[in-house]
């Protein structure tokens, strides 16, 4: 992956973006959590061998943060998207 | 001029000289002549000299082979510049020429007569000698470092101009060839735009030192290419790898290029490659493709008497151009029956007279000691298999090879490609390409120059359509074209090696023989990946161009396996050698500077990096600085500090949960200070925030935490804390400043007109828009220091007049500005924490003796639920101040708190993280971690260990300076 496309911006080099990690939800009611569930959120990760959500920042762009669904065998971005239009 | 030019004949249409541009240079401290155009190899030819570098390990001559950059034989050193390729690199006046790697001299080498090499360095020797005894090992280094190596590297050597230039195109060619200029052309045709790469300093490939009728193909194909518009052409440019989404780097020079494309067409051609067999690595022992170039573009012939020793009809090409040039041929060996070899008939044989030829015979030896004196041929079978007893020799200085090629396909791996033997071309060829990867040419088994026209064509058809910009070409047309190209004689055979009793080379930049590969899979190391590990073979200066196909043969035989089965090695960038400079490019290290910093220069300030940041550590003499603050009044300059501007009606539920204190009560004016924790618990940076306006707030990071602060509030923002929240980052918009000291209000006041300052208009922990000498600021009473002061933030453009303004306003009240230093012991003396210095990635803030800011009963904010855990259960560390007992031992930052455990041994319990001496307290102090138990006893005593010495400290709580925090609030 060598082109990544910011949902405002379009393909723009890699190096214009931040990686920010596997996408999680932070828990509604963090008081409420169970402790497996706020350790799921705060330390555990997936390590998907497959389609894994993922953070994105424009950081020397635009400055959006947003999600991109990546392959991680193949490094093929599917589709990028802003978190208010996540499924 | 102790040569002269004689080896040199008439010239030839290819020639590349300018005749009546004589220059002279030096040879290993021996004058030589040549003409400009003359490569250092060729003019060194002209004048006879055979010897041009010793080999790797057995210190053997060795003299030119490729003439193309590609072997390692003509690696010599021009100036304090090692490893430079003879061949390549062109005659400059007075340039000053040494060999590499012969002692003490290129002709009587001295490691060459010793039988040392043979005995010490077997195969594997990496593996196998100069292990034991280990204590010998600076010795054998020495030794090694001696025999072994290739140019030297001169440390006296000045820094270099590198730089990198960034290129897009639809479609890149790689190779200028006759089948790279078409590609380029037909993709041109239909609209792409195109960059021809080739790394000779011209166009055309083989085709321009071939004879001059295979060369008159090149002008009009280079008349077409300039009629195009959307081609760019990079001459003497290696692309050197392949990376993923047709991203691809390139050399030229000192300048890398990183170019980004949609097609790539490969039409990088092929290496001829040697034979294997007795003293194959003479001086005088020569690639047919060698003997050519020499000729033909430089007009010199290597010897006056030949043998050529081919497999296919190119060896006879290379036999009509030294007939045509009046070299006597001593014989043409074709290891072909006359019944395979029509079109030898046809094209040559009768042009050269009376030649004898050999057919069915091949070389089994190279005569001589330091240059070619004869060649010993005998018949060969069709098996490969030679009868010795009717070998004969013939007298020659020059043995010119002729035995295939090998395509040059390190681009099409890299890219992914899949390759496989073709046993009718003996030759590793393209099976599936990557989408969007082509090949086309030598690389692709087309070797007629007609071939390579029309393929080239279609391959840039196909490149295009690829792109969108035509149709595909007909199928009719490219089974035409395939058709012709099927047709060929093929160039390559399986006559790899021949035996014999002399050392037969197959690497000649790692002295590598057949010998040596048959031992090493004897030995275990049968797969190729192994083989080529442990005897270093393809790891040298030509990186397999020479010896990968012949390694990759002998491996198959001695394994008794197919060639496919054995496969090879890995191609990986670069696919040629390239300075290290320019892959490191420019000495670039960008650093930010704040508007003062000529002004901080000028007062000869000691500038230190923070961060990205320059900044003044102190103008001469912290003490000073510290004494000025704590008795006048001081100046520094805080422009670094993150400054983000929060604007709209969501901001305060934003603040509440971004930090562990509250927010949604700052009345306006008002300014608070605040931790930020991430949901670890984990403190993540500290800052000031005001609140401006009703729905306007202005908030201060730390100077190093300024970007992530501010990418982490993005972040929020963005995924569903944002409603009504603007976020600016000001950083770079305003300077800011600390005017700190009991005169600091006196001297501000004369700088804000008849704006009320005194303390009960503007009270510590307020906030104003206050206009200092004429510029709009922000003024905040704040202070890090412990002094009463002010924080001024005024628009970037006005920073410097505010500054000399508030500096020569200061001259009465002894103003000094004053560094980081003076404000680290400032800030300690009031025991106040730097987050990332008394703070590290496991610190909570309740651990940080911070739980008075940690607001367990507000709604959920970031960390709330582990610091909820954290207060509850308590923490087995805390941040506590410390004084010395004696005053003068201050402990290094970062050293250990120890004491005596139960079995005597000492046992580390703490670190600490700040310490100075404060001379306003005349004291050693400092922050340091300690177990909570002891930390939570005011006056404890504890051990430091540092520099060597155990020494005692105690435990004080709350600031050491001004503990009720008068001093602020004057």
């Amino acid at each position: 992956m060598v082109l990544l496309t910011c949902p405002n911006c379009g393909p723009r080099s890699t190096q214009e973006f931040a990686f920010g990690g596997e996408y999680n939800q932070r828990p509604q009611e963090p008081l409420a959590s169970s402790d497996s569930q706020w350790t799921d959120y705060v330390y555990m990760r997936d390590n998907v061998w497959g389609l894994q959500t993922e953070w994105w920042y424009h950081r020397s762009g635009c400055g959006l943060w947003f999600l991109a669904e990546r392959h991680t065998k193949t490094n093929v971005v599917e589709t990028t998207y802003e978190w208010s239009e996540r499924g | 001029m102790s040569n002269t030019i004689q080896a040199r004949k008439a010239p030839g249409p290819s020639e590349v000289l300018d005749r009546d541009n004589n220059l002279t240079f030096t040879f290993n401290g021996k004058r030589y002549a040549a003409f400009s155009g003359d490569t250092i190899a060729s003019a060194l030819a002209a004048s006879g000299v055979t010897v041009f570098s010793r080999s790797f390990k057995y210190h053997r001559p060795r003299g030119l082979l490729c003439c193309a950059g590609h072997c390692p034989n003509c690696l010599v050193q021009v100036g304090d510049e090692p490893n430079v390729r003879a061949c390549q690199r062109a005659v400059q006046q007075g340039m000053s020429v040494s060999a590499q790697n012969a002692w003490p001299s290129l002709d009587r080498d001295l490691l060459s007569a010793t039988a040392i090499a043979d005995r010490l360095l077997p195969v594997g020797f990496y593996y196998k000698t100069f292990i034991r005894p280990q204590a010998l090992w600076p010795v054998y280094e020495h030794v090694l470092r001696h025999i072994a190596g290739l140019g030297k590297i001169s440390s006296e050597t000045e820094q270099a101009e590198f730089d990198k230039q960034y290129l897009h195109a639809d479609i890149v060619v790689i190779g200028g060839g006759p089948a790279g200029i078409s590609a380029a052309r037909a993709a041109s045709e239909q609209g792409a735009q195109v960059l021809l790469f080739e790394e000779n300093p011209a166009l055309g490939g083989h085709l321009l030192f071939a004879s001059p009728e295979r060369a008159n193909a090149l002008p009009p194909l280079l008349d077409k290419l300039q009629r195009c518009e959307n081609i760019t052409t990079f001459t003497d440019t290696t692309v050197l790898g392949w990376y993923e989404e047709h991203w691809l780097s390139a050399v030229r020079g000192s300048r890398l290029f990183k170019i980004r494309a949609k097609a790539i067409v490969v039409a990088t051609g092929a290496y001829e490659t040697p034979l294997v067999f007795d003293n194959n690595d003479l001086p005088g022992v020569m690639l047919g493709s060698a003997v050519q170039r020499l000729l033909n573009l430089y007009s010199v012939v290597a010897g006056q008497r030949s043998v050529i020793i081919t497999t296919n009809d190119e060896g006879w090409e290379v036999a009509a151009d030294l007939h045509a040039a009046g070299v006597n041929l001593a014989a043409v060996v074709d290891a072909r029956g006359p019944d395979d070899c029509a079109s030898v008939y046809v094209d040559y044989i009768e042009g050269l007279g009376e030649v004898p030829i050999f057919w069915s015979h091949t070389i089994v030896s190279a005569q001589g000691s330091k240059s070619v004196k004869g060649a010993v041929i005998a018949p060969v079978a069709d098996t490969g298999s030679v009868n010795i007893s009717h070998a004969q020799t013939i007298s020659c200085d020059l043995i010119s090879m002729s035995m295939g090629w090998t395509p040059a396909s390190g681009l099409l791996y890299q890219a992914g490609g899949q390759l496989s033997y073709d046993k009718e071309q003996a030759a590793i060829m393209p099976v599936k390409l990557s989408s969007g990867v082509y090949g086309t040419g030598r690389v692709n088994g087309t070797y007629e120059v007609a071939n390579q026209i029309s393929e080239g064509r279609l391959t840039g058809l196909r490149a295009a359509s690829f792109l969108g910009l035509c149709d595909s070409p007909s199928s009719d047309e490219q089974s035409t074209i395939a058709a012709c190209i099927n047709s060929e004689s093929s160039r390559n055979s399986d006559l790899v090696l021949v035996p014999g009793k002399k050392k037969r080379f197959v690497c000649y930049c790692e002295d590598v023989t057949d010998v040596d590969i048959e031992t090493a899979i004897a030995e275990g190391y049968s797969s190729i990946e192994l083989l080529k590990r442990y005897s270093t073979i393809s790891m040298g200066p030509c990186q397999g161009k020479m010896c990968s196909m012949n390694t990759i043969h002998l491996c198959a035989r001695a394994n008794e396996a197919t060639i496919d089965d054995t496969g090879t090695t890995t191609a990986r960038p670069p696919a040629s050698p390239v300075s290290l400079g320019a892959l490191a490019g420019q000495n670039m290290e960008p650093v930010q500077v704040t508007p003062i910093h000529e002004w901080h220069l000028g007062r000869d300030a000691k500038m230190m990096v923070s961060g990205l940041w320059l900044r003044p550590e102190h103008y001469g003499d912290p003490t000073t600085e510290i004494r000025a603050v704590r008795e006048h009044v001081g100046l520094i300059d805080v422009s670094t500090l993150g400054k983000l501007q929060l604007t709209g009606t969501g901001v305060p539920d934003l603040l509440e949960r971004l930090y562990v204190n509250r927010w949604r009560k700052l009345h306006l004016g008002r300014v608070r200070y605040g931790v930020m924790c991430n949901d670890e618990g984990v403190v993540m940076d500290d800052g000031v925030c005001a609140r401006m306006d009703t729905e306007e707030w202005y908030m201060t990071t730390t100077s190093g935490g300024a970007s992530a602060v501010f990418d982490w509030i993005q972040w929020w923002t963005q995924s569903g804390w944002g409603d009504d929240v603007h976020i600016v980052n000001r950083t770079e918009d305003f300077a800011a400043f600390n005017l700190a000291g009991p005169q600091s209000r006196a001297l501000l006041q004369e700088l804000v007109n008849s704006t009320d300052i005194s303390n009960e208009a503007f009270p510590y922990m307020h906030v104003r828009p206050v206009e200092v000498a004429g510029a709009s600021c922000y003024l905040l009473r704040i202070g890090f220091t412990g002094e009463l002061s002010y924080e001024i933030h005024v628009p970037s453009g006005y920073g410097l007049h505010v500054w000399q303004a508030l500096m020569q306003a200061g001259q009465r009240f002894g103003i000094m500005p004053f560094g980081m230093e003076a404000q680290r012991v400032l800030r300690l003396e009031k025991a106040h924490i730097i987050v990332g210095q008394d703070t590290d990635a496991l610190t909570d803030p309740i651990a940080a003796d911070m739980s008075w800011i940690v607001k367990l009963d507000k709604a959920d904010f970031l960390g709330k639920r582990p610091l909820a855990r954290i207060a509850d259960e308590g923490t087995s560390q805390r941040l506590a101040g410390f004084k010395m007992v004696n005053s003068n031992a201050i402990p290094d930052e970062g050293t250990q708190i120890v004491q005596s455990g139960d079995d005597g041994k000492i046992e580390i319990i703490g670190w600490v993280t700040s310490s100075r001496f404060s001379p306003t307290l005349c004291e050693g102090i400092g922050l340091c971690w300690l177990p909570t138990e002891i930390a939570a006893q005011n006056k404890a005593r504890f051990t430091i260990r540092t520099k060597g010495r155990l020494e005692e400290a105690y435990v004080h709580h709350g600031a050491f300076y001004d503990p009720h925090g008068e001093r602020l609030r004057m």
